[in-house]
């Protein structure tokens, strides 16, 4: 998987990508800088959320994976496109679901 | 007394997220449905110890971990079955399948074993995920307590479209129908099959992320940053963890 860019349209949203993927990468001189990247444009409070979100679904994905569970009948049909375009069918993890 | 805080962070926690975390603590070291608190203590440091292991790290770079080989470093308290699950789903969840699944209950561990083991980890992956992320210390895992298992599978549960039994969307009863009924999504009856162990599971992802009504409440942010930045961070960790859910 390799790096996103961008800010997706979103305020901040390439700071909080680049602070996404420092979390779950080996390199903590780059997660140490985006943390203060992150604090300087955010501030602690945000920062706080985003370690949040992050500790959330670290942990999320693997109940997912681990557990087998389909993906919900309601959001098949509105993200079948997208899955596909993005490559999300692809992932080993929803290979293994079937 | 199980003890956790943030008080030597360098900015404020919120008060709910250390509660929710000192919960999880408290959680994790007091004896479950299936285990005793002594192992699900020392599964969440053999969590810790995954990173530390060769196998795990050649599985992560073969072609397909299947076709590696060998046995795991692990910290030799918990017996290998219950490592191989541990250091697969922190190591390499992204690449499980059912066939791996069903090969650990046929090493002896049960389905309710199982699922609560899974709990024990994505509790101990989450909390110290925060921590790694705040630039802090992982706080030090609670002393086990003594305590024996209850024992009790909801009779409700039953095999549906995951791999793991659960408590299906129309089978949920009295209290449980908040949290497993018909309005959930999979990922809140992923644990079901031990409901105490998925209740508390949730109540800390509460605390972290939104509960299920601020999540769809698009008219009002309810934390630091907005309903798009999370779901932005969200996307991007499930992204990398190759998650297809």
């Amino acid at each position: 998987m390799g790096q996103a860019h961008g800010d997706g349209g979103i305020p901040q949203g390439d700071l909080l990508v680049v602070f996404a993927e420092a979390v779950v990468g080996n390199d903590r001189a780059a997660l140490n800088a985006a943390r203060g990247a992150l604090v300087d444009a955010l501030g602690t409070d945000a920062l706080v959320d985003a370690c949040c979100i992050a500790a959330t679904f670290n942990a999320i994905d693997r109940v997912a994976d681990s557990t087998g569970i389909p993906i919900d009948e309601a959001r098949l049909e509105p993200t079948l496109e997208f899955r596909e375009s993005l490559g999300i069918n692809a992932f080993p993890s929803r290979s293994a679901q079937g | 007394m199980t003890e956790l805080n943030y008080d030597d962070a360098p900015f404020a926690v919120r008060s709910d997220l250390t509660a929710a975390h000192l919960a999880t603590w408290d959680r994790l070291s007091s004896a479950g449905t299936w285990l005793t608190g002594e192992t699900r203590v020392a599964i969440s440091a053999e969590v810790r110890n995954v990173k530390e292991c060769s196998l795990c790290a050649a599985r992560k770079d073969a072609l397909s971990p299947y076709a590696v080989d060998g046995d795991h470093d692990s910290l030799g308290d918990l017996p290998e079955n219950i490592v191989e699950v541990i250091h697969r789903i922190v190591s390499d969840p992204g690449r499980l399948t059912q066939k791996w699944y069903r090969n650990c209950l046929s090493s002896g561990l049960s389905e309710e074993e199982y699922v609560e083991i899974v709990g024990v980890i994505c509790s101990t992956v989450s909390v110290d995920t925060f921590a790694h992320a705040a630039g802090l210390e992982r706080r030090e895992l609670p002393q086990a307590r003594p305590g024996e298992p209850t024992r009790v599978r909801p009779p409700e549960a039953s095999q549906g479209s995951a791999w793991v039994p659960w408590i299906g969307p129309d089978d949920a009863q009295g209290s449980e129908i908040s949290h497993f009924g018909p309005n959930v999504s999979n990922v809140r009856r992923a644990l079901s099959l031990v409901p105490d162990e998925a209740i508390g599971f949730l109540s800390m992802v509460g605390a972290q992320y939104l509960n299920g009504d601020q999540m769809f409440d698009f008219s009002t942010e309810y934390r630091a940053i907005t309903h798009a930045q999370i779901e932005l961070i969200a996307g991007r960790i499930s992204a990398i963890n190759q998650c297809a859910y």
